[in-house]
């Protein structure tokens, strides 16, 4: 590992500048940039710089505030921080470079969008932006690719890659991945009535060049029409290894999502990590994580990458909470580890072969509970691994839901009803056995082995930030951000951001000085399902706002 | 064709969502049973609740129908969530059906 050098005058750091003489890990290049959704293309979400640190992380304070525009559906958004300059998207794929010293607005950019996102299911929320060859790329939840020029905001170009009135509103929700001189866009699909799909585009023209079916063509896996509007798709970022040229996508679940009696086949590529070249779509190799779900346990999360004892290893939480640890050149399994024990889904599962051992299956018109619900044992929102305690932080939801599935009719124009064989996604409960709905947990990424954990009433929602200065920051529903000692999970400083968070949160660097900027912004589906559970989120605010944060001079 | 236009204008006026001229009877058992079964399979008890209950909580609200048949129609943006459009999904006359069990359910204080 080389070494991040920062200089330091004055007591306990207090000057300590955030400038990094060199690269630390893969892709962490200039340590002062969040440069990509999770900030390296290792995916760990970690930011080397020390200058805030468990000394005085108590003097946080108010840097700026920006407001991100529509609040439908909150804030989601990681933004991107890049010499300076921050890149926002916020609801309704409205894009902004701010001023990462003031938040001082330097251009936007809002798309007409096609008035049918109006009647779709996944709208208008706006995940991120990628930014590279001079350009900003959003994908579009009318299913388009749009490219910006970096420094002014024009566009320069724009594709249709969707058939958005066709595939039953499929979209995207989420930025592309810059893959060398391609992007790719993965779409939404698990729980519409459609085939998704993962594009690769030419980053300098916005010409299609490959898309890849998420839904395999072939009967055995999806038996005679099954596979029509199988789902899948790939609705979060994924992942581009430059070392082996390799773009790394989880996938989304099958459909309907909870009757598998007409598919009883694998039903590939659903509930998978995807190995694809991004210059021609091949499949490289794939690895199942749940053969013909009936839970909607996807596998959009984060893909992880990591070399541990001349290894090169994946590291992929399925939502089911099953972490896959993963041969990096095949897909072969190193293990396979749980990151809750609330789970009856399933009896066990085969650390060798990835096998599911007791699947409890749904019977129609009856309730059946089902743990962990289907908001997953975490949400979509990352976690963050540290790599100088060795630990990986992620928000566990423990908590339960009843599914029952019910005969649906198909109907791909049917818009604003979701594929899914039910009347509902589940009645919420808390665990039988009592315990906290959430918390967030601090453990080894390859075996499991927890080393603290910080227990919620209301369970973490957002995504986790970890830096070199051995913080943890995370936020909560209630809009409450929190400052951790990363070894011991002790809490040493916490804000109440006005809003509830369901983002991401990022840390950068301009003139020497270390920035904490906190999209704040309860919405998004979480709003709307979680208040019968948790009361207290009925009286939560609506926003969109990005804080920065620095230490007070 | 002056007549012929303003049969036209006429009959948009009479099919505008909300009019007054095509409010049927909300309290018919015919029409909140339809009204339920719709609003199951559109799924609107995922986000309301079977019995109105749900997350976005209909049971605690006194609604108006001319209100809640344009909720229908054209969705709804309120305090960052979202309800998606239903027009030209569901026929006006479904829409009254939703409207009525909506009705049948909401207003009830806890």
């Amino acid at each position: 590992m080389r070494k991040i050098f920062a200089i330091c005058v004055g007591l306990a750091g207090l000057f300590c500048t955030a400038t990094a003489g060199f690269a630390a890990d893969p892709g962490t290049e200039d340590p002062n940039n969040w440069p990509q959704y999770h900030r390296t293309a290792n995916a760990w979400r970690y930011s080397p710089l020390d200058q805030i640190n468990k000394d005085n992380v108590s003097r946080l304070s108010v840097a700026w505030i920006a407001h991100g525009g529509d609040l439908t559906m909150g804030i989601q958004e990681t933004p991107l921080a890049i010499d300076g300059v921050i890149y926002s998207i916020t609801s309704g794929n409205r894009v902004a470079a701010l001023d990462g010293k003031t938040g001082q607005q330097i251009w936007s950019y809002e798309p007409r969008l096609n008035p049918l996102t109006k009647k779709i299911l996944f709208a208008p929320y706006s995940r991120g932006v990628a930014v590279g060859h001079g350009m900003v790329f959003i994908g579009t939840v009318d299913g388009r690719g749009i490219a910006l020029d970096q420094k002014t905001g024009k566009e320069r170009w724009q594709v249709q890659l969707t058939d958005l009135a066709d595939c039953h509103g499929c979209n995207f929700t989420s930025p592309p991945v810059v893959a060398g001189d391609m992007l790719t866009f993965g779409s939404t699909a698990g729980e519409l009535a459609t085939q998704g799909k993962i594009f690769g585009v030419e980053a300098a023209t916005g010409r299609k060049v490959w898309e890849f079916n998420t839904i395999k063509q072939d009967p055995k896996s999806w038996p005679g029409e099954s596979g029509k509007y199988g789902g899948g798709g790939a609705w979060m970022p994924g992942t581009y290894d430059a070392e082996t040229d390799t773009v790394y996508y989880g996938t989304g679940n099958p459909g309907k999502d909870f009757v598998n009696a007409e598919r009883e086949g694998d039903n590939l590529y659903t509930d998978s990590v995807l190995a694809l070249d991004p210059k021609t779509g091949s499949l490289k190799w794939y690895r199942q994580e749940i053969r013909q779900d009936v839970w909607d346990f996807d596998s959009p999360y984060e893909i992880m990458l990591f070399r541990k004892d001349g290894k090169n290893l994946v590291v992929h939480l399925n939502k089911s909470g099953f972490v896959f640890v993963l041969d990096k050149a095949n897909g072969n399994i190193e293990n396979v580890w749980p990151i809750s024990d609330l789970k009856n889904f399933v009896k066990d599962i085969d650390k060798e072969t990835g096998e599911l051992i007791g699947r409890v299956e749904l019977p129609m018109n009856e309730e059946t509970l089902i743990c962990p619900s289907t908001f997953g044992a975490r949400s979509w929102n990352s976690g963050a691994y540290n790599p100088k305690t060795g630990l990986w932080y992620n928000n566990v939801l423990d908590f339960c839901g009843y599914l029952k599935p019910v005969a649906q009719k198909v109907d791909p124009k049917d818009y604003g009803t979701g594929h899914t064989g039910s009347n509902d996604f589940g009645r919420l409960v808390l665990a039988p056995d009592g315990r906290k709905p959430g918390r967030l947990d601090a453990r080894d990424p390859f075996t499991g082995e927890r080393k603290w954990t910080y227990e919620m009433d209301v369970p973490g929602f957002a995504s986790v930030l970890t830096t070199g200065g051995g913080l943890v920051f995370n936020g909560d529903p209630l809009g409450i951000l929190r400052a951790f000692d990363a070894e011991t999970g002790k809490q040493i400083w916490s804000f109440n951001t006005g809003s509830g968070m369901r983002s991401g949160i990022i840390s950068y660097a301009v003139d020497g000085e270390q920035y904490i900027l906190v999209p704040s912004g309860w919405g998004s589906y979480a709003a709307i399902l979680l208040p019968p559970l948790f009361p207290q989120l009925e009286k939560v605010p609506s926003a969109s706002t990005l804080i920065a944060f620095k230490l007070a001079k | 064709m002056t007549r012929v236009l303003l049969a036209a204008i006429a009959s948009l006026t009479v099919a505008a969502p909300g009019s007054a001229q095509q409010d049927p009877d909300l309290n018919d058992p015919k029409l909140i049973a339809a009204g339920h079964q719709l609003f199951l399979e559109k799924q609107c008890a995922h986000c309301h609740g079977e019995d109105g209950r749900g997350g976005v909580n209909l049971a605690r609200r006194n609604l108006d129908p001319a209100g809640v048949f344009q909720s229908i129609t054209d969705g709804r943006e309120k305090n960052g969530i979202r309800m998606p459009s239903w027009r030209d999904v569901l026929t006006n006359d479904e829409i009254w059906q939703a409207t009525a069990y909506v009705m049948s359910i909401s207003g009830h204080a806890e």
